[in-house]
C-alpha cells in the first residue's frame, strides 16, 4: 500500500477509535455513577461541532503562539502514527513525542492568558517531573530486550512470549503513565475541573476541535504502544478488545476516585515509578 | 486491505450510531421509563448481529467485508439510539446471534 495512503487511513483510524473509547468510558463512568451518560459516539459528535463553531481569538492570547500551539499538538500524535502502527519505528521517538507533549500542554496553557490555563501550565510542568520517570520503562525494556526498536520488540515476544509477564513492573508504571492522559483521572491535574478545562479553557471552535482531535489519537496510541510492546504480536480485533478493556478498567478507576491534588498526584506517581524502577531492576538481576 | 476494512467498520458504526440516536430521538418523545421491547428495533439488533457475528454463513454469495459492515451499521443503529432503549434488543440480538455461531461454528 502507498506510504501516504497508510499513513491516512492509520491516523483516520486513531481518531475514531481513541474517540469512541472516549465516549466508552464517560458512558461507563456515568453507569457506575448511576447516571444514564452520553452516547458512546459523543465525543466524535463533540469534536465536529467545534469546527463548525465560530473561533475567538482572546485579547490576551500571545499570538501566533496561541494557534501554533494547535497544529503542533496535531503534527506530534500524527508522527507517533506514523513511527508507530505505520513504520514499527523507534520507542525513543514516542518518547520524545510524549515530552513534546508536556510542553504543548504547559504553552497551550500560558499562550492563552487565561488564569486557568495558566495553572494548567505550570501544572504541565508539575506533573512533567512525575510522568517522564514513568517512561524508565523504556530502560528497563531496552535491558531486557536489547532493542528500542518496536518491530524488534513485537519479533522478541514472538520468540520469548509477552513482556508483561516478564517486567510486569514496568507495564504497571506504563499504565499508570496513561491513566494521567485519561480525563477524569486521579492524575488528570493538567485538566482537573477544577480548572474548568485546564489549557484548553480559552481555545474555541477549530482550535479546540484540533486539540480534541489529537488527544483522540494520543489516547489510541498510548494504548496501541502498551499493547505492542507488552503483548506482543497480536491481531486488529485483539488490539480492539484490549482497547476497550484497558479504557474501561482506567474508567472504573476514574469513576471511584476523585481527582487528587497536585502534590498528592506527583507524589503517588513518582511513588509508582520509584517501586517500578527498582522492582522491575530488581527483577531482572534474578 | 486489512487497514481499510476496519476503517470501513468503524465509519458504518459510527454513522450507524449517529442515525439511531437522530431516529430514535424522533421516535421517542419520553426517557426510557416504561422499559418496553421496541419490534423494530429487535428485528434490526437480531439481523445486525448475526451478519455481523455469523457473515461466514453467507460468504459464498456476499462478501463477508459487505455483510460485516452491513451488520455493524445495524447493531450500531439499536446501540446508538438514546439512553436506555436499545439496550434489550442488543442483548437479545447478540444472544441469538451468539448460539447460531455456537450451533454452526463449534458443533
Amino acid at each position: 500500500m502507498n506510504l501516504m495512503t497508510n499513513i491516512l487511513i492509520n491516523v483516520i483510524i486513531a481518531f475514531f477509535i481513541g474517540s469512541l473509547l472516549f465516549g466508552l468510558q464517560r458512558k461507563i463512568m456515568a453507569r457506575i455513577q448511576g447516571r444514564p451518560g452520553p452516547p458512546i459516539i459523543q465525543h466524535i459528535l463533540h469534536t465536529f461541532k467545534f469546527f463548525i463553531k465560530e473561533s475567538a481569538f482572546p485579547y490576551t492570547a500571545a499570538m501566533p503562539f496561541y494557534i501554533a500551539i494547535t497544529a503542533m499538538l496535531s503534527m506530534i500524535w500524527v508522527a507517533a502514527v506514523i513511527v508507530g502502527p505505520v513504520t514499527g519505528g523507534s520507542l525513543l521517538l514516542i518518547f520524545g513525542i510524549y515530552a513534546v507533549h508536556k510542553i504543548v500542554e504547559h504553552n497551550a496553557g500560558s499562550s492563552s492568558g487565561s488564569p486557568y490555563g495558566k495553572l494548567s501550565c505550570v501544572r504541565a510542568v508539575y506533573s512533567a517531573a512525575a510522568e517522564i520517570p514513568l517512561f524508565a520503562v523504556l530502560v528497563i525494556i531496552y535491558f531486557k530486550t536489547g532493542t528500542m526498536n518496536i518491530t524488534g520488540l513485537i519479533n522478541y515476544q514472538t520468540v520469548h512470549g509477552p513482556l508483561l509477564y516478564a517486567i510486569p513492573l514496568a507495564a504497571l508504571m506504563f499504565f499508570v503513565l496513561i491513566m494521567s492522559k485519561a480525563p477524569y483521572s486521579p492524575f488528570a491535574i493538567t485538566k482537573g475541573k477544577d480548572i474548568v478545562s485546564g489549557y484548553e479553557t480559552e481555545h474555541f471552535g477549530l482550535l479546540r476541535g484540533y486539540l480534541m482531535m489529537s488527544e483522540s489519537i494520543a489516547w489510541y496510541m498510548l494504548l496501541w504502544v502498551f499493547l505492542t510492546v507488552f503483548l506482543g504480536p497480536i491481531s486488529i480485533p485483539v488490539y480492539l478488545i484490549g482497547m476497550i478493556v484497558m479504557s474501561s478498567i482506567i474508567a472504573f478507576i476514574n469513576a471511584t476516585t476523585p481527582l487528587l491534588n497536585p502534590n498528592h498526584s506527583i507524589m503517588m506517581q513518582v511513588t509508582f515509578a520509584f517501586i517500578g524502577i527498582v522492582g522491575s531492576f530488581a527483577l531482572l538481576m534474578i | 486491505m486489512n487497514n481499510i476494512s476496519y476503517l470501513i467498520y468503524i465509519l458504518s458504526f459510527v454513522i450507524g450510531s449517529v442515525m439511531g440516536l437522530v431516529l430514535s430521538y424522533k421516535k421517542y418523545t419520553a426517557p426510557f421509563v416504561t422499559k418496553n421491547i421496541d419490534l423494530v428495533a429487535l428485528i434490526l439488533a437480531i439481523v445486525g448481529w448475526i451478519l455481523a457475528i455469523n457473515s461466514q454463513l453467507i460468504s459464498a454469495f456476499v462478501s463477508p467485508v459487505i455483510t460485516i459492515t452491513v451488520g455493524i451499521f445495524l447493531i450500531a443503529m439499536v446501540l446508538g439510539m438514546r439512553p436506555g432503549y436499545g439496550r434489550y434488543e442488543t442483548v437479545i440480538g447478540f444472544a441469538i446471534s451468539a448460539l447460531i455461531w455456537v450451533g454452526t461454528v463449534l458443533i
